[in-house]
């Protein structure tokens, strides 16, 4: 009798995950619990840390049937690799954004391309250390600042470093307000920094309208690869701007937003698995990323600088560091850069055109990346 | 050249870098010519908004 309840003991006991629980469950559970901690008290990109971390916590307690084939976790992630989450994040994006200042002053989107030399300075250093050219390509973009599209190329080029390349991309986003300012300080001078950029003209509607149809059109006719991004955005810009489908902008804006945040967010952490996430190669992709962002910023402040050498009219070279995308957290620290020398200088309106350059620069960058090792 | 060494990363960066710049710039200039869509009218905003 007593053996017998022995060995049913121990029959559900090899059921539980008590058995596969190793020291590196505790350590990501720690840092699930550290995401989460991050999110609520230092408010650092919240709408993620929170389902990232949760995910990390639960992936990382042997034997839960969510992360495998079948569970609610390996679905979501399903969306990931299929590629249809980040598109519709876009969506949710372009829902929500105000292209008036990119479309004001079109001079300044080429400090959307200016601002990615990080992502390129990444890729080489990623090779030298002996990562392959593929994954390289999608270290590299992490430097383009832009959480969706660093998760579509990393799914495209390498799906296997895709929970280090997601918390790398969105850590540094979310770290933008202390890694840009020092760069951008050590680049330009006070009198530089003290630039007023001169009022920008009025966008009409029928600008706002044509905007996201013929950026549509240019871009599936000339980076296909990326094409799904770019098109979802340009659909939710134009449902916010038509003014006639204001129930299904706001539904891209809020509600699809919100549930593709959840399912994404839980996708990524479901891939934080201890085996996975506890290596040589999580130091290298959060090194690498530091480096392109570092550089990213420096080589966007150096392109407006060149930008000045040009125009009689001299733009504020603080600008420049927005164009590394990451929408509308680098047109903020601009802004807040640019206020400690002036309290009257208002950049963030100015700031707001490079910054959503980047948005495309980063896509044009990767989908000729796609093209180019395809 | 072999597709997986330190030289094609270096050329694929330069090409993707040189190839960005002048596509953004391409989008530069649509955005220039993007006012001539004016030419074609304006909407009435109220109008549209009380549409649906």
């Amino acid at each position: 009798m007593f053996d017998a309840a022995l060995s049913f003991l121990g029959a559900l006991g090899a059921q539980t995950g008590l058995a596969q629980f190793w020291w590196g469950n505790v350590v990501m559970i720690a840092v699930g619990i550290a995401m989460i901690l991050l999110a609520m008290i230092k408010h650092y990109e919240p709408l993620l840390l929170v389902g990232i971390g949760f995910a990390c916590i639960i992936t990382n307690v042997p034997g839960s049937d969510l992360v495998l084939p079948g569970g609610l976790f390996h679905y979501a992630y399903e969306g990931v690799q299929l590629l249809i989450l980040p598109p519709l994040i876009f969506f949710g994006v372009g829902a929500m954004t105000d292209f008036g200042p990119m479309i004001a002053n079109p001079k300044l989107v080429i400090l959307g391309a200016a601002a990615h030399l990080g992502i390129f300075v990444a890729l080489i250093g990623a090779k030298l250390i002996g990562f392959t050219i593929y994954e390289a390509g999608a270290i590299g973009i992490i430097g383009g600042a832009d959480g969706p599209m660093a998760i579509f190329m990393c799914v495209k080029l390498a799906p296997h470093l895709l929970p280090q390349i997601s918390v790398a991309a969105y850590s540094y986003m979310a770290l933008m307000p202390v890694i840009q300012p020092p760069v951008m300080k050590l680049l330009t001078n006070k009198q530089e920094r003290m630039i007023r950029m001169k009022q920008m003209r009025p966008v009409t509607r029928v600008e706002r309208i044509g905007f996201p149809i013929v950026i549509g059109i240019i871009v599936n006719l000339l980076l296909p690869p990326v094409a799904p991004l770019i098109t979802m955005l340009m659909l939710g810009n134009l449902f916010k701007e038509v003014l006639v489908t204001d129930r299904l902008a706001k539904t891209a804006a809020n509600e699809v937003m919100n549930i593709v945040i959840v399912v994404l967010t839980l996708a990524i952490g479901s891939t934080m698995g201890a085996d996975k996430f506890l290596t040589g190669t999580t130091v290298e992709v959060v090194l690498l990323g530091l480096l392109a962002f570092l550089v990213g910023t420096g080589s966007g402040v150096i392109g407006a600088k060149i930008m000045n050498l040009f125009l009689k009219e001299k733009i504020n070279p603080l600008l420049g560091s927005a164009g590394i995308a990451s929408v509308p957290i680098a047109a903020r620290v601009a802004h807040m850069v640019a206020l400690q020398d002036d309290p009257e200088n208002f950049l963030i309106y100015h700031a707001m055109g490079p910054n959503l350059a980047g948005v495309f620069g980063t896509a044009l960058s990767g989908g000729i990346m796609l093209a180019l090792l395809q | 050249m072999q597709k997986d060494s330190v030289t094609f990363a270096i050329v694929l960066s330069l090409i993707d870098f040189f190839l960005s710049m002048v596509m953004i710039s391409f989008i530069g200039l649509v955005l220039k010519m993007l006012p001539l869509l004016n030419r074609f009218g304006k909407f009435d905003e109220e109008k549209m908004r009380r549409g649906h």
